[in-house]
């Protein structure tokens, strides 16, 4: 195995059709945006990428195929190179992350370009849009109507019913999260909002409010990993990849993701999460006390706190308690989302695994201005996908 | 003049004779499926063996929570939009089940009994679409 490093990151803003930020621009132009500043950032020319890891989109672009990447590579200029679109619902960025790492790893290539890009639809994300009684997606909502931000406010609320979380604790995960995006310039919302404000926002689903869950977002992400090797030519200070995971849940998952399960005696939610980044873990040698700080998927402000306990990051019922003694701010001892998170960026969903290791990459350089961790040494980034798909990565300098 | 009730999807579940949805069960290591599967997916089974079975009756709810805007396509509902609690029920017969509830969401409580009922979805074309349900007991 090849020792891997991120060489260069760059994104687009992100936004919303039709703002100020990303007005009307198709996805192409997004992930242009990205790459350029990636291949920039690191200093390499498109002709020395060897190969492209990108994100499939089911929303935009990809000749309506998920083929992402080819679109990408058609617009620097076809120069032949190997292109792998990955599918994976919102861990596809993460995946795509990590096919680009283990073939670099692997020695099968020197240098790659990972990207990930959206142009979203308005509103709750909708389901493939088939009316097929075999799909349970299609049962799920035909029967029942049960949209993400209803599957995440049943956890909400059992967490409430649990540890006794209270729909203010919610809320001051999301006044931290924006506080933070203040000084984060690729961030959609980047103005601080009040407790009042969050709580004065309407139910989307109960107890779930607008201001505690991600909108869906237009935005790009992209990096350029090589070998340790390699980078010895273009920098002294490469951000190491100690590790990248991808795991899918388990049969004994107890989470309600289709109609109906069978119930087990497993005590995780999430199993795929879990397994992603504990392997990553196991694999890097770097456990939860070594972290500096995590990014990971806040599509609701819930799993910010049900999260780094089910990872070890902190004991079972201590997130409420951390985060009140601002612990998971950047300067705590325990820093979640120094970017913004997803409540601060929105869900440009195959874009989210490449927005984190844009975001690591920067934290540990130490370039990430009002937000940064002071003396991150060691980053852990989490994504999850509809499917039962996640990926972690732990990236150190 | 009783309206037409027609399942919002065939073949999933029937009120004659009480509230039933229609759903397999592995005899090698029970585990129950809903909807129907053909083979078993649990990885520790050592030999698929699926019959037909029913799961109706009771339950616990575990959790909930309330659509408080109407969800996209293709959920259907009568107009005007009335927000629906959904619930998260362990049934009896070993199902981790969900599915709306008859109940207001203000009078929904997790640890709650429920039974499974069939009732209305919504109307279309003079007739009463119906799906499975919880009722707090």
């Amino acid at each position: 195995m090849q020792e891997v490093v991120v060489l260069g990151v760059g994104m687009h803003r992100f936004g919303k059709t039709g703002d100020a930020i990303v007005g009307t621009k198709s996805v192409g132009e997004l992930c242009r945006h990205a790459v350029d500043a990636a291949l920039k950032d690191a200093g390499v020319s498109w002709k020395q990428i060897q190969a492209v890891s990108a994100a499939s989109s089911r929303f935009s672009g990809g000749k309506g195929w998920g083929l992402n990447g080819n679109d990408v590579v058609e617009d620097l200029g076809s120069t032949g190179i190997p292109v792998y679109n990955l599918s994976a619902g919102c861990a596809a960025g993460g995946n795509a992350f990590n096919v680009g790492y283990s073939l670099v790893a692997g020695g099968i290539y020197d240098m790659m370009l990972v990207v990930g890009g959206e142009v979203m639809p308005k509103g709750m994300i909708q389901t493939s849009g088939v009316e097929e009684a075999t799909d349970p997606e299609f049962l799920r909502q035909r029967c029942i109507g049960m949209p993400g931000p209803s599957f995440w406010s049943t956890l909400a609320r059992r967490r409430m019913y649990e540890y006794g979380t209270t729909e203010e604790q919610f809320s001051k995960v999301a006044v931290k999260a924006r506080k933070n995006s203040v000084h984060n310039p690729y961030a959609r919302f980047q103005q601080e909002i009040t407790l009042e404000q969050v709580l004065g926002s309407p139910y989307v689903s109960n107890p779930l409010r607008l201001f505690q869950i991600c909108p869906v977002s237009n935005g790009a992400a992209a990096a350029i990993i090589c070998s340790a090797e390699r980078a010895r030519q273009f920098t002294s200070k490469p951000v190491t990849v100690a590790t990248s995971t991808v795991a899918t849940m388990t049969f004994d998952d107890m989470l309600p993701r289709g109609l109906g399960d069978a119930i087990t005696d497993c005590p995780n939610l999430h199993t795929e999460a879990r397994a992603a980044v504990l392997k990553a873990f196991e694999k890097s040698g770097i456990g939860p006390g070594d972290i500096s700080f995590t990014e990971l998927q806040d599509n609701t402000c819930y799993y910010e706190l049900a999260f780094p306990e089910e990872w070890g990051l902190c004991q079972p019922g201590q997130s409420e308690s951390l985060l009140e003694a601002g612990e998971t701010a950047p300067t705590g001892r325990m820093p979640i989302n120094p970017s913004g998170g997803f409540v601060s960026f929105g869900e440009a969903t195959t874009a989210m695994g490449v927005f984190q290791i844009a975001e690591l990459t920067w934290q540990l350089r130490g370039q990430a201005g009002g937000r940064q961790v002071p003396d991150a040494k060691v980053g852990l980034a989490q994504t999850l996908g509809l499917g039962g798909n996640a990926t972690a990565a732990i990236l150190k300098r | 003049m009783s309206e037409q009730r027609v399942p919002c999807v065939e073949g999933l579940f029937s009120e004659e004779g009480g509230a039933k949805l229609h759903g397999s069960r592995c005899t090698t290591c029970s585990t129950p499926y809903f909807p129907k599967t053909a083979t078993c997916h649990n990885p520790d089974c050592t030999q698929s063996a699926i019959v037909p079975d029913d799961f109706g009756g009771r339950g616990v709810l575990w959790s909930y929570s309330v659509a408080d805007f109407p969800p996209p396509p293709p959920h259907k509902f009568d107009q005007p939009f009335k927000s629906y609690a959904m619930g998260v029920v362990d049934m009896e017969c070993g199902l981790r089940l969900i599915g709306q509830m008859v109940d207001e969401a203000a009078a929904v409580k997790i640890g709650s009994a429920v039974e499974l009922v069939i009732d209305t979805l919504y109307h279309e074309d003079g007739k009463a679409f119906t799906t499975w349900k919880f009722k707090q007991l």
